[in-house]
């Protein structure tokens, strides 16, 4: 799959495409508006993720071209530092898939693309296989060998954001924000996420040993596959 | 008191006081004149006698008066002498008394005349009468109809000062109506001029103007100070958390070196908070947000026990919810939420193991007042009155807190016009209390 960065701060595409081509996309940069305009006219991406803030002007016109143009696909992600209450909704209505305010942590990126692909191309096997566990995605029901493990919203959200995030170390803090959103001071404290992984390990393990299930000690979770 | 109010109270006393002493004035003078008038028509009938004074005449008078009386059916006037002693030094000054005689059965008050003479060695003494009762009628028919006249005419003027305080006061009213009283902000100001001639009003009128558009300007270059601190301050951070997740996920990391990169995170997540909400609440106060949603407090309340429903059970607090009325109000959905989650988290932050927290609402003379009831740590006064503000922290050694969710509650609270009370016993608990008022643009479905 391959991903159109539109952003400026060019330290921060940097990171972004280690991070995803680690993840094993095919990435390209746009620095200006411009140049953005200029890419997306030939090119098909999958995915556009896309800076609010540019030097010639504002990623809402990229955004315009991009709507402007016929039979075209492209998801897109709009990440901005600019924090003008209405332009979520405004990007919204004009046609972006997310909207992700900076700064964001990279496995959140990572799991609303894993839930924008979903979403846009309808995949007719929408279960992931980790290990002996089966994830429902569209039910949102996890099973072992046919058998329905009775999970919770949250136990389930947790899981699936780490298998999305599998083979890397996801924080507490992470994890907190994916589950709970973004609600500044209360979610400061951010230990009481360990309850609901313990009990979701609980639960796992009754099936199957899950060593591949790793604490890593005071960061978070990761999940090895 | 308004200025209209106090004007008219001015208007009325003067004129009354005017009214008093103009009657006094008037009454005074009617008594005197009245009495003058009639002094001096009796010293020209008494010169008159006098001067036509013979024996026979005298002896007519003297012996029969009634004779004089007899063309005097209205017994108007009389004239008495009478023959007096002729011991003692003559008094010749004429007085004037008020009296009342009997004339033929009749008892009137007459305006008397005594004089004294001597006519051919004979001394005698005359009274000249002339009767008071018409003057009395006369006087008290213009004592009446002055009252009235005045009465009325105080009236008149009074309903016409009024009527003119207030057209005048008008458009003075309406600047402060329109201009002051229902303006919270530069956004919902209107600069078009209240039509007046009064030079003054036109003062007030443009300098609340200038002084609205210089908020106006402030309100803008705030506007865009928060927008420009939100790029500049979020894209570093962007920059070094993605970095730093970049190198938490490199394979040959040591343990420790993978801790310190974690704490780096976390030290970046406080300042992404603390960024935020000091954005929030920025935000909130230069009036980004809009009013327009429906917010139900009992749906609220719902929602919100979902999101916090794990920190309650993990601290095994007993959650009860007595909320009985269904209020609704206009306001912001997301920021009633970050309000009504901010205080129960610290309901349930502060609470001790196993402790409860009480909801319960009730509506009270126009308000519709929910209230929070923890057992918890409870507050120290000190404590409470600085609650508010910002980077004050109820439990100083607690480092997961930055002080910073009871000020984002003032503020929105504030911006939707919310009143917060607190009640604090330490080791016992907190009640907060937050009153929403029914009136105004606040709708009660009930």
């Amino acid at each position: 799959m391959n991903v159109l960065i539109v952003e400026d701060e060019k330290a921060l595409a940097l990171e972004m495409n280690e991070f995803l081509s680690k993840e094993g996309y095919i990435v390209e940069h746009a620095w200006k508006k411009a140049s953005a305009e200029e890419k997306i006219f030939v090119n098909n991406y999958d995915f556009i993720l896309l800076d609010l803030g540019l030097p010639d002007g504002d990623g809402f016109e990229v955004l315009k071209q991009l709507k402007s143009l016929k039979n075209r696909d492209d998801a897109v992600i709009i990440l901005t530092a600019r924090s003008a209450v209405d332009d979520r909704i405004k990007g919204l209505e004009q046609g972006a898939d997310d909207y992700l305010p900076k700064p964001f942590s990279l496995n959140e990126l990572l799991a609303r693309m894993h839930a924008i692909i979903r979403r846009k191309h309808k995949l007719e096997k929408n279960d992931i296989n980790i290990h002996d566990f089966v994830l429902d995605i569209q039910n949102r029901t996890v099973s072992f060998q046919n058998e329905r493990i009775a999970l919770t919203k949250k136990e389930f959200e947790i899981f699936n954001y780490l298998v999305l995030n599998k083979n890397r170390v996801v924080s507490r803090m992470s994890l907190t924000e994916h589950v709970w959103g973004d609600i500044l001071e209360v979610n400061s404290d951010s230990n009481f996420v360990d309850v609901h992984v313990k009990n979701l390990r609980k639960k796992l393990s009754q099936f199957t040993k899950t060593e591949w299930f790793e604490t890593v000690r005071s960061i978070g979770y990761r999940i090895n596959f | 008191m308004n200025l209209q109010a106090k004007f008219a109270l001015y208007n009325a006393i003067t004129k009354i006081t005017v009214i008093l002493v103009l009657g006094l004035i008037i009454l005074l003078s009617l008594e005197t004149i009245s009495s003058n008038h009639l002094d001096a028509r009796l010293k020209k009938k008494r010169l008159k006698v006098i001067e036509h004074l013979n024996e026979k005449e005298i002896d007519s008078l003297v012996n029969n008066h009634q004779s004089f009386t007899d063309y005097n059916i209205l017994k108007e006037e009389f004239i008495v002498l009478t023959e007096i002693k002729n011991v003692g030094k003559i008094d010749s000054t004429i007085t004037f008394n008020t009296d009342r005689r009997e004339i033929e059965g009749d008892v009137e008050i007459y305006r008397i005349l005594n004089d004294q003479f001597e006519f051919s060695n004979k001394r005698y003494k005359l009274e000249l009468g002339e009767t008071m009762t018409s003057m009395v009628t006369i006087k008290k028919t213009i004592r009446f109809y002055t009252l009235i006249v005045l009465i009325i005419a105080s009236l008149i003027t009074l309903i016409t000062d009024f009527a003119f305080a207030n057209f005048i006061l008008k458009p003075f009213y309406k600047i402060i109506d329109q201009k002051i009283n229902k303006v919270n902000d530069p956004t919902h100001y209107n600069y078009t001029n209240i039509p007046t001639n009064t030079k003054d009003f036109k003062i007030l009128d443009n300098s609340i103007n200038s002084l609205m558009r210089k908020i106006a300007d402030l309100f803008l270059l705030e506007k865009q100070f928060i927008a420009n601190v939100s790029h500049e301050l979020l894209t570093p951070i962007s920059i070094l958390s993605t970095r730093l997740e970049n190198i938490l996920d490199s394979e040959n990391l040591t343990l420790e070196h993978e801790q310190k990169i974690f704490a780096s995170l976390k030290t970046l997540n406080r300042l992404k908070i603390i960024i935020n909400s000091l954005l929030l609440i920025s935000k909130v106060e230069n009036e980004q947000y809009i009013k327009q949603d429906e917010v139900s407090i009992k749906q609220k309340l719902i929602d919100i026990y979902e999101d916090l429903e794990d920190r309650i059970t993990d601290k095994a607090i007993i959650y009860i919810n007595h909320v009985k009325e269904d209020f609704s109000f206009i306001g912001n959905q997301a920021l009633i939420h970050t309000l009504l989650i901010n205080i129960i988290n610290n309901a349930i932050k502060y609470n001790v193991k196993g402790g409860t927290i009480t909801l319960s609402d009730e509506i009270k003379a126009e308000n519709y007042i929910l209230t929070i009831a923890d057992t918890g740590i409870g507050m120290e006064k000190e404590i409470i009155r600085n609650a508010f503000k910002r980077f004050e922290r109820a439990n100083p050694d607690n480092e997961e807190s930055f002080g910073l969710g009871l000020a984002i509650v003032n503020s929105i609270a504030k911006f939707h016009q919310l009143k917060i009370n607190i009640h604090s016993e330490i080791n016992k608990g907190s009640i907060i209390q937050i009153e929403f008022p029914i009136l105004r643009n606040f709708i009660k479905t009930s």
